[in-house]
């Protein structure tokens, strides 16, 4: 059985913080969106106001880069209907970050495509082909105007993904999609289940699949890498528990017993990814990741803040990531990691 | 006009995404590519079924047998290229995946 003694506790110059490859700020400025989808993980839509202010996101992006982030992903809510959203990402660029953003695609259009041209990279999101996506996003012609978004954004010779999310009656669509996708100039493809989360929590049970399911979805994503390499890149928030398991040295930084006294390590060599909200709450991993582990607010943000954080609250996050991972050792499954982790906050 | 290899390659994510191929079967067949040990590094339909090609650095484990489905495997140590890897092909019996294409050596 797998043990805390055999997560290395040696630390490490792993490159890497967690299982991902970039040290990555998700930044929800709203929940403001103008649509509102059936399974929308923070239950955004037309009715929510709230947003972030620019100025006090500056200043915290200038504490989160000294913190060693890389990397400001751009979602929300809808992005390209925050008013500011030019705002933040010049003001993040000028810090060093690369900067992507994750869109339903409606509003790619000329407005918008100067600010566009400034990212590093963009997702449109696709649920499925026009049908299922269309009633997913409760909005006809949704499918359309993303394809076209995307279309778009290729012919710009933009670098852009589609990030897809997978209910299991949707699967059989996913070949189809793929290849129209590719077809309209898609770079790389993410596919994952839908996350029981926000809205999505009011779906029916069947919306979330089973471990056959889970299973066809990762073999059918494998497939799909297969046939559309070198041109498209195909990656599956799935991956097998065994897998992980022997990836473990990528906590060592996070689980490792450091000498008293010895300086503490950047906040993104600890919590990766690292998520803003529409309200300025920093939390780990996810939109909906328990209350109880969130870091500190987006106001009055400061590197003493966040000392005080790592000298305290900080255990009681990677006392979770450690159960997590030896949790790993025994599986023979198929999990996304940081849905995985998210749902054990909630416990 | 004959099927051809890359033929059944292009529709394999079609066959596994389609639910002709039933639960059980999907299952069963993940349980058998999520091999400890074996990290996957592409699948391919051949004339058993599917045939699944990993890369290791253990050696295989010997109960990889026909109860678990498994038609043939074979070894490929790249010995003073890289000591301790191994490039190790599974051949997978499922009939429902079964093509009519010539088995494929190193």
């Amino acid at each position: 059985m797998g043990s805390r003694a055999e997560l290395a506790p040696a630390l490490t110059d792993s490159p890497r913080s967690g299982f991902l490859p970039d040290r990555i700020i998700h930044l929800h400025p709203t929940r403001l969106c103008n649509l509102a989808c059936v399974h929308c993980y923070s239950a955004s839509g037309p009715d929510q106001r709230g947003a972030l202010d620019p100025a006090a996101v500056n200043r915290a992006l200038e504490v989160l880069r000294d913190e060693g982030y890389e990397a400001v992903s751009l979602s929300g809510g809808e992005p390209l209907v925050y008013r500011d959203v030019g705002l933040v990402v010049r003001s993040a660029k000028a810090l060093g970050f690369r900067v992507t953003m994750i869109t339903n695609g409606l509003l790619v259009n000329a407005r918008t495509a100067p600010m566009l041209a400034e990212l590093d990279g963009m997702a449109i999101s696709f649920d499925g082909l026009a049908e299922t996506h269309d009633v997913i996003r409760a909005r006809r012609g949704a499918f359309d105007r993303a394809c076209a978004a995307l279309r778009r954004l290729a012919g710009d010779e933009l670098p852009v993904a589609a990030a897809i999310s997978v209910t299991p009656s949707a699967i059989p669509e996913l070949p189809d999609l793929a290849y129209h996708l590719a077809e309209l100039g898609a770079q790389a493809l993410q596919i994952r289940p839908v996350a029981r989360a926000g809205r999505a929590k009011t779906m029916a049970p069947s919306a979330f699949g089973s471990t056959a399911d889970r299973a066809r979805l990762f073999l059918v994503a494998g497939a799909l890498g297969q046939e559309l390499a070198p041109d498209v890149r195909v990656h599956c928030d799935l991956a097998p528990t065994q897998g992980l398991w022997r990836e473990r040295d990528a906590y060592a930084a996070l689980l490792a017993r450091c000498d008293a006294g010895a300086a503490p390590l950047p906040l993104a060599e600890l919590v990766n990814p690292l998520v803003i909200t529409e309200d300025g709450r920093l939390k780990p991993i996810a939109y909906d990741f328990d209350a109880r582990f969130d870091i500190a607010t987006v106001d009055g943000l400061s590197g003493e803040r966040l000392r005080r954080y790592k000298d305290g609250p900080l255990a009681r996050f990677r006392e979770l990531v450690g159960g997590a991972v030896v949790s790993l050792a025994d599986q023979q499954e198929l999990v996304d990691w940081f849905d995985y982790c998210t749902r054990l906050s909630e416990a | 006009m004959p099927v051809t290899a890359g033929d059944l390659s292009k529709a394999m994510s079609k066959r596994l995404a389609s639910y002709k191929l039933t639960d059980a079967v999907i299952k069963r067949l993940a349980d058998r590519l999520l091999v400890d040990g074996l990290e996957i590094m592409r699948f391919d339909p051949c004339i058993y079924g599917i045939c699944v090609d990993y890369w290791t650095r253990e050696l295989p484990k010997t109960d990889l047998n026909i109860k678990s489905g498994i038609t043939k495997w074979e070894v490929f140590p790249y010995g003073i290229l890289e000591w301790d890897l191994f490039h190790v092909r599974v051949a997978y019996e499922v009939n429902e995946l079964e093509g009519k294409v010539t088995p494929r050596g190193f």
